[in-house]
């Protein structure tokens, strides 16, 4: 394979991937199904955020904010038996079955653990150690700004851990499972190493203080735009949202078989952090895993990282070991 | 008395009525289609096919299934084909209402552990200040709500519900597996039993 030239880098030399807007497949149907998948996105996130602007304190809750978002999962499940990007990624049971386990790992085991020793207890003693009042003025900028500023700082922390994960053999180990996903399904951002779940769940966005209604605000712009990383709906994803925003097609690229390809696209919601640091690739791909597209089993994705690790580690020792001396010149 | 009583959880058994006609070669040649998949291997020996699947794509019609054997044989009424196939996702998925369980008991158990200290840290948590929220210009000339005194600077009450453990979500996790065990052995069990049919009517 040639591979399409994007800046310095050789993109799909490995694996079949789409560069570009234009060659990215459309929507196919007749005007009220064209309308309804062009649109849906921007609707369904400035009806978030209106409605979290206005509501009043007595369902501005966080359990509204939770059933917001299983109604949300809901909803998209249904959109991507309608209207699926590729017919490969259909949901099986099987599939259904696996990513579940992971989210139920999420809301249950994870959700635990993060009390002692996730970003749950760093941001406490951080706030207790600290005079935070210094940072009350945050708390009085408009609502919306504080919302994007919540949002953004924490997609930017995670843009760093993100790309780290994927420099840095320690930390690739854990976050490798994840992208042994061979189609995108809306549960699929789930599915990993529960060490990663943690570490990608490390933010620096709760430090500050705010308005409640910021956090629910800046938790409904992640939900009606990161959600979209993983799902196996077709849009016609409007040009100025592609450009500001992480899209599905942007994600399928970052997952696919392509190894250059996977080196793009690290932001979680908004792709022009990607943009300003010359990460990102515009465009689509249908192939998606490594090892050419060899699903993992639940039980290889939650020993991975450490029977990998220790290969690496005993290789290096056993070559330190065993290997000639190199005679001096 | 035997193992067929419980293994029916991640076993499925069926048969299915050939063509009169049809041979055995014919059969299993219509089927081939199905065994050559990415991480499927499969032995023929005159009526009988074995396979066994490891790492099966998502995309692979029976990746559901880690094993099998497909025999035919002579009925009355014609060659039939019985099948015999093993799913570890139908055991697991049977198995995944206990793990959740389990969680809940954890919660639980964590929950009472913890109790007395909380108790203790909400009565030394002295009440902050209860100074009103600013409200920035632009948020009260389009209307929104006046920011309410968030509940974490309230009495000791709310911190104390907020951090306690709650079993919920594991039970609704146990449920919703309970539920796809259901479906999932009623739904595989149908669609492998039309992919077989189709393949062997070559459609």
């Amino acid at each position: 394979m040639d591979g399409i030239r994007v800046g310095k880098r050789l993109i799909g030399t490995q694996a079949p991937v789409i560069v570009g807007w234009e060659n990215i497949p459309r929507v196919e149907g007749g005007p009220l199904k064209q309308f309804i998948f062009t649109w849906f996105q921007p609707t369904v996130l400035f009806a978030l955020i209106a409605f979290w602007y206005y509501a009043p304190h007595s369902i501005a809750k966080a359990s509204t904010a939770i059933g917001i978002g299983i109604g949300f999962k809901l909803l998209l499940l249904a959109l991507e038996w309608v209207n699926p990007r590729y017919e490969s990624w259909r949901l099986t049971w099987k599939e259904l079955v696996t990513d579940l386990f992971y989210v139920g790992l999420g809301y249950t085991l994870l959700n635990m653990i993060e009390k002692y020793i996730g970003s749950d207890a760093v941001i406490e003693a951080v706030q207790h150690s600290f005079n935070w009042d210094k940072l009350a003025w945050f708390t009085g900028l408009p609502l919306l700004l504080q919302a994007f500023l919540i949002s953004f700082i924490f997609d930017f922390g995670q843009y760093w851990m993100h790309r780290a994960m994927h420099n840095w053999y320690p930390l690739w180990l854990p976050h490798s499972v994840h992208h042994y996903i061979t189609q995108l399904n809306i549960n699929k951002g789930a599915v990993g190493n529960p060490v990663e779940l943690f570490l990608i769940g490390l933010g620096i966005g709760g430090f500050f203080d705010f308005l409640p209604r910021a956090l629910l605000l800046a938790g409904a712009i992640g939900l009606a735009v990161g959600t979209y990383q993983h799902i196996n709906v077709r849009f016609n994803t409007p040009r100025w949202w592609r450009f500001v925003f992480n899209t599905t097609e942007h994600h399928s690229l970052h997952h696919s078989q392509d190894f250059e390809a996977t080196r793009s696209n690290y932001s979680g919601t908004y792709i022009f952090i990607d943009r300003m640091f010359g990460t990102c690739i515009d465009g689509e791909a249908e192939l998606l895993g490594m090892e050419g597209g060899r699903r993992m089993s639940i039980r290889e994705q939650m020993t991975y990282p450490f029977t990998e690790g220790w290969k690496t580690i005993k290789a290096r020792f056993d070559k330190g070991q065993f290997d000639q001396p190199v005679p001096a010149e | 008395m035997n193992a067929r009583f419980i293994n029916w959880i991640w076993h499925i058994r069926g048969s299915l009525a050939l063509a009169p006609q049809q041979s055995s070669e014919e059969a299993f040649g219509r089927l081939a289609p199905l065994f050559r998949q990415p991480g499927t291997s499969h032995d023929r020996m005159h009526d009988t096919l074995t396979f066994r699947k490891k790492d099966q794509a998502a995309q692979d019609k029976m990746s559901i299934f880690d094993g099998g054997v497909l025999r035919i044989e002579k009925g009355v009424a014609g060659p039939v084909l019985h099948y015999h196939l093993t799913s570890r996702a139908l055991l697991f998925c049977f198995l995944a209402p206990l793990l959740f369980l389990g969680f809940a008991q954890a919660t639980l158990a964590i929950g009472k552990l913890e109790k007395p200290a909380i108790e203790a840290a909400g009565r030394k948590s002295p009440e902050k200040k209860a100074a009103a929220l600013p409200q920035n210009p632009i948020d009260k000339a389009l209307g929104a709500p006046a920011p309410e005194k968030p509940e974490k600077d309230g009495a000791g009450k709310s911190e104390e519900d907020r951090k306690k453990p709650s079993p919920t979500s594991a039970y609704v996790f146990a449920a919703i597996f309970a539920a796809l065990y259901v479906a999932g052995r009623i739904l595989e069990d149908k669609l492998v039993r039309t992919l077989f049919r189709k393949s062997l009517r070559g459609s």
